[in-house]
Formats: structure tokens, C-alpha cells, sequence
């Protein structure tokens, strides 16, 4: 019995025009994630790493190759409603205008998750405790987080709203050790209750990676497994 | 030669008036503001333009046909739309149209809204109340409009990481798009707010100060001012508002992700 894989693409391109020439960015990226898998990927500045994330997202304008999410092509489902199951934290951390608890609770107002029920301040409270931000009240201004706290508050309100498939670009980019492990164990728990994470590093290895994927002229090498 | 009281600038009296602009000219050379050449362009096409269009109307209040006034609203309409486009260089392709319809729409329902039911004219084209009105409708909602589109796109793009965030958790594009709607709604309204409060306290508006010169009651001439600003800030309102909620779309693909700056293609 073959099962299908929690996310496959197939024959990722994406081309970009830099210094006035087209450039195949990705030239056929094929990438399957596996329930429980931290696909963390790597490639030197520029080669597409971002791009691959937000083509995955379905958030790059004019990007070719296939999707499909738990055996489901990605044409049959709304781009909006995919992004809520294939679900991309860009890299700059961008809380909203308001409090804490304002910005976890935006994804549910969204129409694509018509008909999901918010979690109630008690669930908001406890998931803060849970990420290390027992010192952050829910009536905080965002204004007023550090680049750490914010960082989290930013994965939280991802998390929260449950989502399939994790695509997360260099999370911890900005951030002390601390904030750095706190944000590892996040990924971590996500994938052991059945997510797939793909996950851009460049300063720190993710030591709970199962996949280990390199970037380079467009095409993706790698794809070791280590196994847990 | 006088109408209703008014006395009548003579062609040399309106000669004469140049002469501010000689005084102004002098100073510019004595401080060295180096605007000699504006100032007389201006000053030409002050007198060129404005006496143009007094005898265009003086011909069209004239002829009374409704197919001069009809053909003079459109060309206003198209000449304001210019303006429009021009003013919000950030703008995506495409936008002439939107904009055409919303000025389009705003200067006939108000227009007529107020020559028929408030002036009640006995003809519907009267172009002595219609062309005037239908100016001041342009002229204004132009004004509005070009600010509020401006502010639409300047507001995304310095919004675009916000932007990617709300659309990566899966909003569509009117949800990715509202903050920086209200924001340029609110622009667009503004100036009109402001100067309906200060009417009356900080300046006589140009309409009333132009018919009382003319020798009408202060009080009529009151009357009509507010009809003008009551029905200029609705003209603004309705023509901002038509003018962003059709062309915010255009920041966006079908797919509902953003386009920044230097992908959305020039404004057209």
C-alpha cells in the first residue's frame, strides 16, 4: 500500500527577471514531506530558498509545477483556503497594529476559515504559558514585545490555527538562543502531532531535522533521511 | 452697464490688474527668486484661459442645446480623469477606466440630483446651473479621488510585509487590502470634512464670495453655498469611495497575492 505523501510538488519553476534577465530560480524542484517530517533547508544567499517557500504557499505570482496536499492537487482547492493548511511564516515578523490577543485571534476571522471556532482567552493564555511567554499578558500592545517574544507570539498565531503543513523562513534569524530553542520546540511538537515542517536555516541547525534538503542553481539536492 | 447692482470690471480696469503681477514679478528679481518666467506664464494663462471659457459658456448658456452640454460634460470628465491618473504614479495599469466610471458616475447623480430636486430648473440641460455645478462636482470629487488612489497605493506598499503575513494566513484580498482602504478613504475625505467645519468661519467660500460680488443677497447666496458644499462632499465621498473599492483589486493577482511596486506594470 503505497500512502500519500502530506505534501508533494512537483516540477517547482519559478523565474525571475534580476539585472534586467530572466532567471530560472527554481528549474524543477520535486519535494515530498512525510507526517512528522522537519525538512530543514539550506543553500547560499539567493538561491531561491525563500522563493521555493512562497511557491509552495501558492504566494508567488507566476510559478509553474504541481501541488497537492494529502493526495489533493492544489488546483482543486482555493488559493486562500490552501494557505490555511499549507501555511508560510515569513521571515520579517509581522504582528499587527493592537494586542497580543488580537493577533492570535485575526486567522479565525479571516473568511477562508469560515466556520472554525476561536480559541477562548483560557486556551490563548495556556498556549502562551506553553511557549515561554508566561510574562506576556494578552492585552499587551505588539508594540511593546521584544524581537523574541514577538517572534513566537508571530509562530503562535500560525500554530494556533492548526495547519497541515509548517513553511517557515529562517525563524530564528533574528533571535538569541533562548528565543531560538523555544522556537525549535514549537516545530518539534507540531511534527510529532503529525505536521510537516519545512523549515529555511542559515545561522543554526535544526538538531530535530529529519530531512536535510541543499538548494543550489534552481535545483534541490539532499533529501537525507535521518532516522529518530 | 451694471446687473443687478454689480459694477462691471472694464477692459482696462482688468489690464490694470496685471499690475499686481509687475510688482510681484519686480520682487521676484530683486530677491532673486528666479520665477519670473512662472509668474508670466501664469499670469497669461490666467487671462488666456479664463477668457476663453467665458465666452465658451457665454456661447453655450446661449445656443441651449443639449448636446453641447452633454459633449462639454465629457470632455470635463475625461480631462479631470487625466488629472487623476497622473496624480497617483503609483497606481497599477488599468486604472483610467475605473477612475473614468467613478468620476463619471459622481458628476451625473449629483449634478442632476441637484439641478432637478434643489434648483428644480425647468430644463434638465439648463447649461447656466448644470455646467457650473457639474464643475465644482468635478473639480472636487477630482481632487479627492486623485488623493485617495494616491494614498490606496502608497499605504500597500508600505504595508507589503503586513500584507504578506495576513495573505500567508489566509486572507483574501479584501482583508489584506482594508487598513490601507480606510486609510485612503479617510485622505480622500478629509479635506472636504475640514473645509465644510471652516466655512463660514475662516473663509467665505469662492462660490458665495462670487455671486455676492455679482450683487446677490448675502443670505441666497448662503443658501446656495450650502447646497454646493453639502453636494461637493457627497461627490467627494461617493466618488472615493468607487474610484478605490474598483481599483485595489489591481494590487493583487486573481490568486489574491500582492504585487509590489515594480511588478504591478505602469499606470496607463
Amino acid at each position: 500500500m503505497v500512502v500519500a505523501p502530506l505534501l508533494a510538488a512537483r516540477g517547482l519553476t519559478a523565474v525571475r527577471a534580476i539585472d534586467g534577465r530572466d532567471v530560472r530560480v527554481l528549474d524543477g524542484v520535486d519535494l515530498k514531506l512525510a507526517p512528522g517530517d522537519i525538512a530543514e533547508l539550506r543553500g547560499p544567499s539567493g538561491a531561491g530558498k525563500t522563493t521555493l517557500l512562497l511557491a509552495i504557499a501558492r504566494l508567488l505570482p507566476g510559478a509553474g509545477g504541481s501541488l497537492a496536499l494529502a493526495g489533493e492537487s492544489a488546483d482543486a482547492t482555493d488559493p486562500a483556503v490552501w494557505r490555511t493548511k499549507v501555511a508560510l511564516l515569513p521571515q520579517r515578523t509581522a504582528l499587527f497594529p493592537g494586542t497580543v490577543e488580537e493577533n492570535l485571534l485575526l486567522p479565525f476571522a479571516l473568511k477562508s476559515r469560515d466556520g472554525a471556532t476561536p480559541p477562548s482567552a483560557e486556551a490563548l493564555r495556556a498556549a502562551l504559558d506553553d511557549v515561554g511567554l508566561s510574562d506576556v499578558a494578552l492585552d499587551r500592545d505588539t508594540a511593546r514585545l521584544s524581537v523574541g517574544q514577538a517572534a513566537r507570539v508571530a509562530l503562535l498565531r500560525v500554530l494556533l490555527t492548526a495547519p497541515r503543513v509548517l513553511l517557515l523562513d529562517e525563524p530564528d534569524a533574528s533571535l538569541d538562543d533562548a528565543s531560538a530553542a523555544a522556537v525549535a520546540a514549537m516545530t518539534a511538537r507540531f511534527a510529532e502531532a503529525g505536521g510537516a515542517v519545512l523549515r529555511v536555516s542559515h545561522l543554526r541547525a535544526d538538531a530535530a531535522a529529519t530531512v536535510r534538503l541543499h538548494l543550489e542553481g534552481g535545483r534541490l539536492g539532499g533529501g537525507d533521511r535521518d532516522d529518530r | 452697464m451694471t446687473a443687478e447692482g454689480a459694477v462691471v470690471i472694464g477692459w482696462p480696469q482688468l489690464l490694470l490688474a496685471a499690475s499686481f503681477m509687475l510688482i510681484t514679478g519686480a520682487l521676484s528679481v530683486a530677491i532673486g527668486l528666479g520665477l519670473v518666467k512662472d509668474l508670466a506664464v501664469a499670469s497669461v494663462r490666467t487671462y488666456v484661459q479664463l477668457l476663453a471659457l467665458g465666452l465658451v459658456l457665454r456661447w453655450v448658456f446661449s445656443v441651449r442645446l443639449w448636446w453641447v452640454v452633454v459633449v462639454l460634460l465629457g470632455v470635463m470628465t475625461v480631462v479631470a480623469t487625466r488629472i487623476v491618473v497622473k496624480r497617483a504614479p503609483d497606481a497599477p495599469g488599468g486604472l483610467f477606466g475605473s477612475a473614468l466610471f467613478s468620476m463619471a458616475i459622481t458628476a451625473i447623480t449629483v449634478t442632476f440630483a441637484v439641478t432637478a430636486l434643489i434648483v428644480r430648473v425647468p430644463v434638465w440641460y439648463e447649461p447656466r446651473y448644470v455646467i457650473p455645478i457639474a464643475g465644482m462636482v468635478l473639480g472636487n470629487s477630482m481632487t479627492g479621488i486623485a488623493l485617495a488612489l494616491e494614498r490606496l497605493f502608497s499605504d500597500l506598499d508600505s504595508r507589503t510585509g503586513e500584507i504578506l503575513a495576513l495573505t500567508a494566513l489566509g486572507a483574501d484580498r479584501w482583508e489584506a487590502a482594508r487598513a490601507s482602504v480606510r486609510m485612503a478613504l479617510r485622505a480622500g475625505l478629509i479635506p472636504t470634512i475640514n473645509s465644510m467645519a471652516a466655512a463660514g468661519i475662516v473663509f467665505i467660500p469662492g462660490m458665495m464670495t462670487g455671486q455676492v460680488l455679482a450683487g446677490a443677497d448675502p443670505l441666497e447666496a448662503t443658501k446656495y453655498q450650502i447646497v454646493v458644499m453639502l453636494m461637493v462632499s457627497a461627490a467627494t465621498a461617493i466618488g472615493s469611495i468607487l474610484a478605490v473599492m474598483l481599483s485595489y483589486r489591481r494590487a493583487f493577482t486573481a490568486d489574491g497575492v500582492f504585487l509590489e511596486k515594480g511588478l504591478r506594470g505602469p499606470a496607463s
